[in-house]
C-alpha cells in the first residue's frame, strides 16, 4: 500500500456501484501496483467487470472513489488516452474490418501506433481486411488487444479477454500481452480478469480477489502464497488454530479436517500436516468462504450437523 | 470522428441518396407533365387574368405519384428511425460503443460530431424532398387553393426539413435514453406521427387568431386565395344558428335551416303548408341574419410555416440537449 500513489497505478477506496435493484460492487478498496500484471478473479457476478468499467470512466460509481494513474476517471482526452480497455466478448464494429478499426483509432487518438498493430496482426495471420464479425474468437481477441495496445496506454484493463478462446489461442493472446509489456517503453500496467487461474498464474504477479461484491484478497501472488498454508489433520477442535491464524476455509470429513489458513506465525501443532497452497486452491478457498450458505454446505460434505 | 461517422453510415448514406435520386426523377418527370396539363388548360385565362379558382374540374392528380408525395410525410420518421435511433442505442446493444468511448475522445465530442452530421443529413434530405414536392405541387396548389390543407401544408415549403430535424433528434434522444434499438424505433415512429397529428389537428389553427368575416346572407362570398376555413355559418338576431341534428333537414340558400326561418319570410302555400318565400334570402337579411366565415387568410401561409417549423426545431433542440445530458451522466 502506498498512499502517495508513486508506485500504484490504481487505488480505490470504498468504491461502490449500486443499481436500482442490485449492488454490483460494494466498498471496494484495492491497490494495483505500477508496471505489473494484476489478476482480477472472482466468481460470476462478483463485480469484476463493474470495477474495470468504473476504472475506465465508462460507468460512474455511486459511492467511494477511485484514483487511476493519479486522477479520477473522467471524460477527458488526456485521461482516456492513458487507459486501454478491452471489454468482455471483445465488442467491436462487426461490419468493419481490423484495418478500419486501426484507422478509426488513428483518428480518435493523438497517440496511436497503428503500424505495430498491423504488424502484430499480420504476424499472427489475422486478416486485416475482413469484417471483424467474420473472424474467429481468437482472432477477434487479438484484434481487440492490438487495438488496445496501439493506444500505447499506461494502464491496460482486460475484461475476460480469453474466456471464449481455446488453449492455443489463449497462449497466443498472453504471448502478445507479455511481449507488449516487455517492449513498452513508458511502462505498462495490466489488470486482467479471468476465471482461468492456471493462465493467470503463468502471466500475473499480483492478485485481486473479488467475491460477493467485495475484495477478499489483494496482494502480491508470491506473498499471498507464502502467507497461506493448507493444514490437513485429524478431525478435532479447530479453536486453537483459529486463535493463532485466520481460517479462510475449512473442509471436514468424518475422519479429517482440511484448513486453509492465513498464517499468523509458524504452525506448531504437530497433528497437522502443512502443505504449500496453489493459486487455484487459494482462490477457491476465498470464493468458498464468501459463497452463499448453500454452497458452503456443499463444500463441507460429511460434516455432522 | 467524422471519418468513423462516414465509415459507419456510408452504406445508409448511399441507399438514402439513391432513394432520393429516384424520387427526384419521378417528381421531375410527373411534375413537368402536370405543369404542361395545367398550362394547356388555364393558359388562356392566366393570360387574360380572369381565371376562376378553385378550378375543381381541372384533373391534375395522377394517382400513384400523388400518393407517393403524400407519403413523403413518412420520410422524417424513416430517417429518424433508421439513422437516428440506432446512433447510441446500437453502440450500447452491440457493445461497440465501449471501443469508441475508450479512445481519447470524450463521449460528448463523439456525440457532437455524430449528431452534427446526422442533423445536417436530416436538413439536407428534408430540404430536398420539401423543395421537390413544393415545386411539383405548384400547379395543384394554384388550381385547388389547397396549400393550407392538412397533408398538403405538411409536405411543402420548409415543413419537411423541420419535421426531419425533429424526427432525427427524437430518434437520437429515444435511442440514448432507452438504450435499445427496437423500442427506440417504436418511440420515434409513434412519437413523430403522434406529435405531428396533434399539431395538425388541434394546435396549428391557433398560431394566429383567425379572422372572422361577416357578409350578407345572400352574398356568394369566399375569402380570397388559398385561405384555411375554420368555420362557416349563420348568425341571427339571437346568436348563432346551428343546424339541427337529423336526416331530413330542409335548408334554404347556402345551408340555412328551414326551421329557423322566421314566419315573415315564409309564404303559405295553397295546400296549407308553409315554404320559403321567393325572396327568402333578402328577407332573412332584413331580419338581421348574416353569414360568417372564420378562417386563416391565405397570406398567413408562410408565417404559419415559420411558426410551426420554429416549434419543431425548438423541440429538436430540446431533445438534443437531453441527449447530451444523458450521455455524459449515465453509464455507457
Amino acid at each position: 500500500m502506498n498512499p502517495s500513489g508513486e508506485n500504484t497505478a490504481v487505488e480505490t477506496s470504498g468504491l461502490t456501484k449500486r443499481y436500482r435493484r442490485a449492488t454490483a460492487l460494494s466498498d471496494c478498496s484495492v491497490t494495483v501496483p505500477l508496471g505489473r500484471i494484476s489478476a482480477l478473479v472472482g466468481p460470476n457476478g462478483a463485480g469484476k467487470s463493474t470495477l474495470l468499467r468504473l476504472l475506465t470512466g465508462l460507468a460512474w460509481p455511486t459511492g467511494g472513489s477511485a484514483l487511476v494513474l493519479g486522477g479520477t476517471p473522467r471524460q477527458d482526452p488526456a485521461f482516456l488516452a492513458d487507459i486501454g480497455y478491452l471489454a468482455q466478448d471483445v465488442p467491436l464494429y462487426r461490419q468493419l474490418s481490423a484495418e478500419d478499426h486501426v484507422q478509426a483509432g488513428a483518428r480518435l487518438n493523438e497517440r496511436w501506433d497503428g503500424a505495430s498493430a498491423r504488424t502484430r496482426l499480420r504476424e499472427l495471420g489475422v486478416p486485416l481486411d475482413r469484417a471483424v464479425g467474420t473472424l474467429s474468437g481468437g482472432q477477434r481477441a487479438q484484434v481487440g488487444l492490438s487495438l488496445a495496445l496501439a493506444k500505447r496506454p499506461r494502464l491496460l484493463l482486460l475484461d475476460e479477454p480469453v474466456a471464449a478462446l481455446d488453449p492455443l489461442a489463449r497462449r497466443h493472446f498472453f504471448a502478445t500481452l507479455t511481449t507488449a509489456m516487455a517492449e513498452s517503453e513508458e511502462g505498462l500496467t495490466v489488470v486482467l480478469s479471468s476465471h482461468l487461474i492456471a493462465d493467470l498464474e503463468r502471466v500475473c504477479d499480483h492478485l485481486i480477489l473479488l467475491a460477493a461484491s467485495r475484495v477478499q484478497l489483494c496482494g502480491d501472488i508470491d506473498d499471498l502464497l507464502a502467507e497461506h498454508v493448507v493444514l490437513v489433520g485429524p478431525r478435532k477442535d479447530t479453536a486453537p488454530i483459529e486463535r493463532a491464524h485466520t481460517v479462510v476455509h475449512a473442509t471436514t470429513t468424518p475422519r479429517q479436517t482440511t484448513l486453509v489458513i492465513r498464517r499468523g506465525g509458524p504452525v506448531i501443532d504437530p497433528a497437522y500436516q502443512a502443505e504449500d497452497i496453489g493459486l487455484e486452491d487459494l482462490v477457491l478457498a476465498y470464493m468458498g468462504a464468501a459463497a452463499p450458505p448453500a454452497y458452503a454446505h456443499l463444500s463441507t460434505v460429511g460434516e455432522e450437523q | 470522428m467524422t471519418w468513423l461517422t462516414w465509415r459507419q453510415y456510408r452504406t445508409s448514406a448511399a441507399i438514402s441518396a439513391a432513394a432520393l435520386a429516384a424520387f427526384a426523377v419521378l417528381i421531375v418527370i410527373t411534375g413537368l407533365h402536370i405543369a404542361a396539363v395545367f398550362h394547356a388548360a388555364v393558359g388562356p385565362c392566366l393570360a387574360a387574368h380572369d381565371c376562376r379558382w378553385p378550378a375543381d374540374n381541372l384533373a391534375l392528380d395522377n394517382g400513384p405519384v400523388g400518393l407517393v408525395v403524400e407519403f413523403t410525410l413518412a420520410v422524417p420518421a424513416v430517417l429518424g428511425m433508421f439513422l437516428g435511433a440506432p446512433l447510441v442505442a446500437r453502440e450500447i446493444e452491440t457493445g461497440a460503443g465501449q471501443f469508441a468511448w475508450t479512445q481519447s475522445v470524450t463521449r460528448r465530442r463523439w456525440l457532437a460530431v455524430k449528431v452534427g452530421w446526422l442533423l445536417l443529413a436530416a436538413l439536407a434530405w428534408g430540404g430536398v424532398v420539401g423543395a421537390l414536392v413544393t415545386w411539383w405541387s405548384g400547379p395543384k396548389n394554384a388550381a385547388y387553393l389547397n396549400a393550407f390543407d392538412p397533408g398538403t401544408f405538411d409536405v411543402q415549403g420548409i415543413m419537411p426539413a423541420a419535421y426531419t430535424l425533429f424526427a432525427m433528434a427524437l430518434g437520437i434522444a429515444a435511442g440514448t435514453v432507452i438504450r435499445r434499438v427496437l423500442p427506440a424505433l417504436g418511440v420515434t415512429l409513434f412519437g413523430y406521427f403522434g406529435i405531428r397529428l396533434i399539431f395538425m389537428g388541434w394546435i396549428r389553427q391557433h398560431y394566429m387568431s383567425p379572422v372572422t368575416t361577416t357578409v350578407s346572407i345572400a352574398a356568394n362570398y369566399l375569402p380570397s386565395g388559398a385561405f384555411w376555413q375554420l368555420g362557416q355559418g349563420f348568425r341571427g338576431p339571437n346568436g348563432l344558428i346551428s343546424l339541427p341534428n337529423g336526416n331530413n333537414i330542409h335548408t334554404v340558400g347556402n345551408g340555412f335551416p328551414l326551421s329557423d326561418v322566421p314566419a315573415a319570410c315564409l309564404t303559405h302555400g295553397p295546400a296549407g303548408g308553409t315554404r320559403p318565400s321567393p325572396d327568402v334570402l333578402s328577407c332573412l337579411g332584413s331580419h338581421g341574419f348574416v353569414q360568417y366565415f372564420t378562417y386563416q387568410p391565405a397570406d398567413r401561409y408562410w408565417p404559419f410555416q415559420f411558426i410551426e417549423a420554429g416549434i419543431f426545431v425548438a423541440m429538436a433542440a430540446a431533445l438534443i440537449a437531453v441527449t447530451f445530458a444523458v450521455i455524459s451522466r449515465r453509464d455507457a
